[in-house]
């Protein structure tokens, strides 16, 4: 028997979400609206921006709406048109992406109003959109999640979140799995894993942290990393890729929700996430920091592994 | 293509025993780029360099590399070699087979074996390697002097008889520091006042001395040759254009029993006052929490006596911005607090001294007001408590110094000897009393100074008992002093008129604070760091700025001034060229490639980085992207090894070469 | 003390990158007090900790380095400031991912060698040298680097057909 989990607050968060949207173009305080909207499949949802009041109607909130929106805000932000604030829908792990691109220099608050979504779970796949949401379809990150209600945003719609039930905690059971394994057994879990990649690069074309102009492992001059789809170049690929997430990971999980090869991607940036917050107390939060736990130090940081 | 030379040293034998150098050679002469490659005895001396350069012209290399001893023994030989055969200096490597190889490795085939690896590792390096020109920055030739005790009015004026402008800012109303508050000065016992105020005047005199008294460093900005610096001037409240320093205003002052700083509250002043009579600028400054005027509003006599019309109550702290080259750090040393643990320091305080509770046990520099003949009692040696000449008087040394327990492991090298002065002014004005000292150690190291030391002993009769003073307390009007002579091994007990404690030199307060401004290094009990301890005593870590007197540790007059000079002279250095080399390995940002995340910005130990605007024709913010001051990065590359795209590259150490070295393995 | 050479069965490759102004430098005294060490390990000279990038060490295995060493100023000594304070965050973290994919930390030394310590190069040096002689080659990145995505073995008619088509 799976467990359901209610989110029957999802319709009224959708009509909020419109009327909110409506009253912001009207108005002219933003010029476009981030968000999700229906698409042809029954139950499932896509991102979209609008621009005209019309179209607010289009706007939904429902288990299908897996995808971080601030993605829309960096890579494609040159598609945004300029002039004014933009609207953008966000659950708490998408403010954490977009907090931590504040920290970054790439997002400012002034140019943003947020609408954040209080967030009781979405599915993680959405290949049967129209599933209910169980513990079982829950996205592995929503079983660990500790941000449902966004704060510090513009407006949220007044819903009372549905206390949450107590699931199995997926990544960091895993974690607590591999690590009790020696090196060699997990670096052959690693290997079999990489071995699938195919370097489509779909993780970083999903990441709101993958913002570069020119990524490092595209360089051939010189080549840091190897780039061909072999083991070798995979596993660099993806250790370099988790490094560059160290401390900065808002744990969204789009890499491995995208991944057609079903890597486990996300576990690599929980791991790190865990490590960063065991050694520096650092955690992905609605604060903005000016500096992430690799930008800055402390004389008195543990250097145990130092001879 | 490039047409590498490879030249492999023998260093006598210092190489060629462990390491086939012939081998090397010829092995090394097959890896493609190489164009010539040869062995000789040693590539350091004149024959070597001259083969060096005769083989760059005539092979027509492109680059060189160098396999000898450690780059940092040769490097800068062997690039200005090349230099001199017309390649850039940063086209030329060295590959170390003698340090890292042949000194350390025994066998031979091992250690040729290596000695070939690290050739063909600088062999791929030095292929990526690329022109570097010299950097140049402009200098400002002006200086900025802060502090202005003895160290900093000795820096300010030997920069400015060199004909460079001096800007001079003192946190005091008048400069003179400490030194100006001494009554005599050892070893010969000169007057303090006598050699010090002609110097005070000089600086007010001098043409290219700005002087800046009453005010503070608000904001240092750029870097060397290049600095901002604003300077807050606190309201003095009198003009010092229109005073004439009459002193009618300090004669009228109806507040007069305010405790002197100066005289260490022995003597009182009034509320518009000058710290001392030989005041540089003669100009009185209003104590504005003391005035009656601007507590309630009345008064206002001073004004009405001025007859130049000086006085103004309504004066605001004033900011101003001085441009200048380099600075002098000259902020001297403050007295350790003995009586009671300093808020949030590490140090605890010496309360079981008496000091603060009982009126006779003083400080150094407070037997120094009393024993100057321009002080409160007019030379006379006089109990605080009631005016009588002490008869017995006990001085204890290394009070916080060298105290571990208490804080402080450091010697503060003065003491010892301004408590044998101490012995000796007290047994000159009272014939008949008897000083006491109890001591660690004496430490006299300098010219005439053991000699001094024995002088107050073995003339003027001062007992010095090896030991530390356990207790003291007053017992009617004399204080027992409780003690043991280790040297004897007894307890001693003597009932004292009067005991002087040596408290320990620490840096001024708020020497933290103003570090953090100039972003030099300071250690723990916030003395300023030196770049290097032997060889660069009087430069900080940070370029363009140097230190001069008891800021950077304890210090007595002879050395204050030499490091001051030194200080001058390191200045002078600067402003000798127009233009400032430096050493092209700085980070620049590769514009295309940049976002704008400003990770380098965040790890820069340097603050070079800034951000830096690009528009379009029209004038339109297109983006913003990290831009590295040339002048300031200091070459570390921790903003590469942090940028996510490596859109800042750090020039000599660039990715490629690295990544080409790491191949050849 | 000329003990007699031991002949080993593996010579380990090891790889240093070492900041130019302590640990360099400490090898440098090591040369010059003439002191002995196993001549596997191969110098990187970077200005500062600091500049050394996660990548590098990666690349190095990759590269069939069987060990590496990273060592820098101690802490409070470094010539830029706060450079090796930078590097110690990133490499405290950088180890913590090798070894959650199944790199062997013990192949991965970090060390703080001042100017003054070339007797303490020795002994880093030597004992890294001498851990990972007994560990044995480090296969894992040498083995991916030969392996293609697809084993090799065409395992489907549909493929051997397509294969012999070619």
């Amino acid at each position: 028997m799976t467990q359901p989990i209610d989110t029957s607050i999802y319709i009224a968060i959708t009509e909020a979400i419109r009327d909110e949207a409506k009253r912001l173009l009207l108005e002219g305080q933003v010029s476009a609206v981030i968000g999700y909207a229906g698409a042809r499949r029954k139950g499932s949802a896509q991102p979209v921006i609008i621009s005209q009041a019309e179209d607010a109607a289009k706007l939904i909130f429902s288990p299908a709406s897996v995808n971080n929106l601030a993605l829309y805000l960096t890579k494609a932000k040159k598609e945004i048109p300029k002039n004014g604030k933009i609207g953008i829908v966000v659950k708490g792990c998408d403010l954490k992406a977009i907090v931590g691109l504040m920290g970054e220099s790439q997002l400012k608050r002034e140019e943003l109003y947020l609408i954040g979504v209080p967030c009781a779970g979405v599915l993680a796949s959405t290949a049967q959109p129209s599933t209910g949401l169980t513990a079982e379809t829950i996205a592995p990150k929503c079983t660990e999640c500790n941000a449902h209600l966004p704060a510090g945003c513009d407006y949220v719609p007044n819903v009372q979140l549905p206390a949450p039930l107590q699931l199995e905690e997926k990544y960091i059971a895993e974690i607590t799995r591999l690590e009790a394994l020696t090196p060699v057994e997990r670096w052959a879990y690693w290997k079999e894993q990489f071995a699938k990649c195919i370097k489509c690069y779909a993780c970083r074309q999903v990441c709101p942290f993958c913002f570069c102009e020119q990524c490092l492992c595209d360089r051939n001059k010189p080549q840091m990393v190897e780039s061909t789809p072999r083991p070798a170049g995979n596993t660099a690929w993806h250790i370099v890729r988790a490094m560059h997430l160290a401390g900065r990971c808002a744990g969204c999980a789009e890499c491995e929700r995208v991944c057609p090869m079903d890597i486990p991607l996300n576990l690599l940036n929980r791991k790190m996430a865990k490590e960063l917050k065991e050694l520096y107390a650092y955690e992905a939060g609605f604060e903005v920091n000016d500096k992430g736990p690799l930008s800055t130090f402390d004389e008195k940081d543990d250097q145990s592994f130092i001879k | 293509m490039s047409r590498i030379g490879v030249f492999v040293c023998h260093c006598g034998e210092n190489i060629s025993r462990t390491v086939d150098v012939e081998r090397v050679a010829a092995q090394v002469g097959k890896l493609p780029g190489v164009a010539f490659a040869t062995d000789y005895k040693y590539m350091c001396s004149d024959p070597g360099q001259n083969l060096l350069k005769k083989a760059i012209i005539e092979q027509k290399l492109s680059h060189v590399v160098v396999a000898a001893c450690s780059p940092r023994m040769h490097e800068r030989t062997f690039r200005k070699a090349v230099e001199s055969a017309g390649i850039n200096p940063f086209l030329c490597e060295m590959a170390n087979i003698r340090e890292h190889c042949s000194w350390v490795h025994e066998n031979r085939e091992e250690a040729t074996v290596k000695a070939i690896e690290i050739v063909g590792m600088m062999v791929e390096r030095v292929k990526k390697n690329r022109v570097l020109p010299t950097i140049t920055v402009p200098v400002t030739k002006r200086s900025l002097v802060i502090g202005g005790g003895i160290a900093g009015i000795q820096a300010a004026l030997d920069i400015a008889d060199c004909g460079h402008e001096v800007v001079l800012v003192e946190r005091e109303p008048s400069i003179g520091g400490h030194m100006a508050q001494l009554s005599e000065t050892f070893p010969t016992l000169d007057c303090s006042q006598c050699i010090m105020t002609p110097k005070m005047v000089d600086v007010a005199n001098h043409p290219k001395i700005k002087l800046y008294s009453y005010s503070e460093i608000e904001l240092v900005e750029g870097y060397i040759g290049n600095f901002q610096v604003t300077i807050r001037k606190k309201a003095r409240s009198v003009d010092e254009d229109k005073c004439t320093g009459c002193g009618l205003c300090m004669e009228k002052c109806p507040i007069k029993k305010i405790p002197s700083k100066f005289d260490c509250n022995l003597g009182m002043r009034t509320a518009i006052y000058v710290p001392f009579p030989q005041a540089v600028p003669n100009t009185p400054v209003i104590d504005r929490e003391n005035c009656t005027k601007f507590k309630t509003g009345k008064c206002g006599l001073c004004q009405k006596v001025c007859g130049p019309g000086a006085v103004d109550y309504e004066q605001e702290d004033r900011l101003i911005v001085e441009p200048v080259g380099a600075i002098v750090v000259a902020t001297g040393f403050d007295l350790y607090t003995i009586n009671e643990k300093p808020k949030g320091s590490m140090i605890k305080g010496y309360g079981e001294f008496g000091h603060g509770k009982i009126p006779d046990v003083i400080d150094g520099m407070t037997f120094e007001r009393l024993a100057s003949a321009s002080g409160p009692t007019g030379g006379k040696i006089l109990r605080p408590s009631d005016g009588k000449e002490p008869k017995q008087i006990v001085f204890i040394q290394c009070i916080g110094s060298r105290a571990r327990e208490k804080g402080i492991s450091y010697c503060s090298k003065v003491c010892c000897m301004y408590t044998a002065k101490h012995t000796m002014l007290y047994h000159h004005k009272v014939h008949d009393g008897q000083a006491y000292v109890f001591f660690m150690d004496a430490r006299t190291p300098g010219k005439s100074y053991d000699e001094f030391w024995r002088r107050s002993i073995e003339e003027e009769e001062a007992v010095y008992i090896r030991g530390m003073v356990s207790r003291l307390y007053q017992k009617g009007d004399k204080i027992v002093v409780m003690g043991s002579d280790i040297a004897v091994g007894v307890q001693v007990e003597i009932e004292a008129d009067m005991v002087v404690l040596a408290t320990a030199i620490q840096p001024q307060k708020g020497a933290d604070t103003l570090a953090q401004k100039l972003g030099i290094s300071y250690d723990k009990y916030n003395f300023y760091s030196e770049a290097h301890a032997k060889l660069r005593p009087v430069e900080c870590a940070t370029a363009g700025i140097y230190l001069a007197g008891a800021c950077q540790g304890p210090k007595d007059i002879p050395d204050t001034v030499s490091q001051a000079s030194a200080a001058a002279a390191k200045v002078m250095t600067l402003f000798a060229k127009d233009q400032l080399e430096r050493e092209p390995i700085v980070a620049r940002v590769r514009e295309a490639g940049c976002v704008g995340c400003f990770y380098c910005k965040k790890v820069c130990p340097y603050g070079a980085v800034e951000e830096k605007e690009i528009r379009d024709r029209q004038g339109n913010l297109i983006r913003v992207v990290a831009y590295v001051n040339p002048g300031v990065c200091g070459g570390c590359g921790t903003c590469q090894a942090t940028c996510p795209s490596k859109s800042v590259e750090l020039d000599g150490y660039t990715d490629e070469q690295i990544v080409a070295m790491i191949e050849a393995l | 003390m000329h003990s007699e050479k031991q002949k080993h069965s593996f010579e380990p490759k090891i790889i240093a990158f070492v900041c130019t102004w302590c640990t360099y430098a400490g090898a440098d005294l090591a040369g010059t007090s003439r002191m002995q060490y196993p001549s596997n390990v191969r110098v990187l000279k970077f200005p500062c900790t600091g500049r050394i990038d996660p990548v590098f060490i990666l690349k190095a295995f990759q590269q069939g380095a069987d060990g590496v060493l990273v060592s820098g100023c101690h802490p409070g000594d470094c010539h830029y400031i706060a450079g090796n304070f930078h590097a110690r965050r990133r490499f405290a973290a950088f180890r913590k991912l090798l070894e959650f994919v199944g790199v062997d930390l013990n192949r991965l030394q970090f060390s703080w060698v001042s100017a003054a310590e070339g007797g303490k190069w020795v002994e880093v040096v030597t004992d890294l040298t001498e851990k990972v002689r007994a560990m044995g080659p480090m296969a894992e990145f040498k083995q991916l680097a030969l392996e293609e995505q697809w084993s090799g073995t065409i395992g489907t008619p549909e493929l051997k057909e397509a294969y012999n088509a070619i």
